[in-house]
């Protein structure tokens, strides 16, 4: 029996066939990614496929000038929205920090308001170069579960090169500390 | 021979994935296409013993190719699933109208395909 741990540090105990096959396909379609756009492309697939989302944004962390522009969304304006107020101060130093902020509860199903499910940081040599934010689930996708937080933890680790390519070096080369939400 | 089941998504992750759990979990075979008008000549040339497709798709969406499909008499008796993220009634009661025969939401989870995708075709 294979032990792993998930995006929060949870220890998961075995894994299961049809999970390591998901978590295949969709570091598959990284890796082959042609260039950014299909990169994104692919992202925007992962989480609908797997995660069952159609409302995301993605978030560019600026060390510069200590801001997260919006770098790309897809079902939502995040800007209307101000999706990353909902993490608070210490909810955005844990992301910054590498860890996964999810919502396991479920999804709001009021349709009246964009509520943020999950927040996952894009890490590149142990920094966050970018927050990936997961807004109101599929009507039939109840709430988050196990396998989805070894997904975001893929996402986590392997989406930055592929999302980012060779900016990423530099980038982080000229980005100071400091962040806000 | 094995069973052969033609998969139909616009999206290379879908593809993938379900092409992955079928060939890797079962005995069928799988052939690809990446709309519904693809999937219509497909169908035809390949004479697959079922057919998984997506219903959102660019140049032909999954009802309509899943219409054409019945229109053909090469096709007319082909088992159809639609896999959609919609799973709204009204939705489901449109992919029925076109004439599939079943009906499931993404995100797909991998041993209810393999379930029903064998119940059509056996084990």
């Amino acid at each position: 029996m294979n032990d792993s741990k998930n995006a929060s540090g949870q220890k998961v105990s075995g894994t299961d066939p049809m999970n390591d096959l998901r978590l295949g396909a969709a570091r598959k379609r990284l890796a082959e990614s042609r260039n950014q756009d299909d990169a994104i492309e692919g992202l925007r697939e992962i989480i609908a496929n797997f995660l069952g989302s159609e409302e995301i944004g993605l978030f560019r962390v600026d060390r510069g000038t200590g801001t997260l522009p919006v770098f790309w969304s897809f079902g939502i304006d995040p800007e209307k929205y101000d999706l990353l107020r909902a993490l608070g101060e210490a909810g955005l130093r844990r992301v910054m920090r590498g860890e996964c902020h999810v919502d396991l509860a479920g999804g709001d199903r009021s349709g009246a308001m964009t509520k943020v499910q999950a927040f996952v940081p894009i890490r590149f040599a142990n920094q966050t170069i970018a927050i990936l934010a997961i807004l109101r689930l599929l009507p039939q996708k109840l709430a988050f579960d196990r396998h989805d937080m070894e997904l975001f933890k893929l996402l986590s680790d392997e989406a930055a090169q592929p999302l980012f390519g060779s900016n990423v070096d530099s980038k982080l080369a000229t980005e100071g500390p400091g962040m806000r939400a | 021979m094995a069973k052969k089941i033609l998969v139909v998504d616009d999206s290379k992750t879908a593809l993938m994935m379900e092409r992955e759990i079928l060939e890797k979990r079962t005995t069928y075979q799988c052939v690809t296409a990446a709309d519904g008008q693809e999937a219509v000549e497909k169908a035809q040339q390949e004479h697959p013993d079922l057919v998984l497709m997506d219903v959102v798709m660019p140049r032909m969406n999954g009802f309509e190719a899943c219409k054409m499909m019945r229109q053909q008499p090469s096709t007319r008796e082909i088992p159809i699933v639609l896999v959609t993220t919609r799973g709204e009634e009204s939705y489901m009661e449109a992919g029925f109208q076109s004439g599939c025969n079943d009906y499931i939401t993404k995100p797909v989870n991998g041993a209810e395909l393999v379930a029903l995708v064998q119940s059509y075709l056996g084990e």
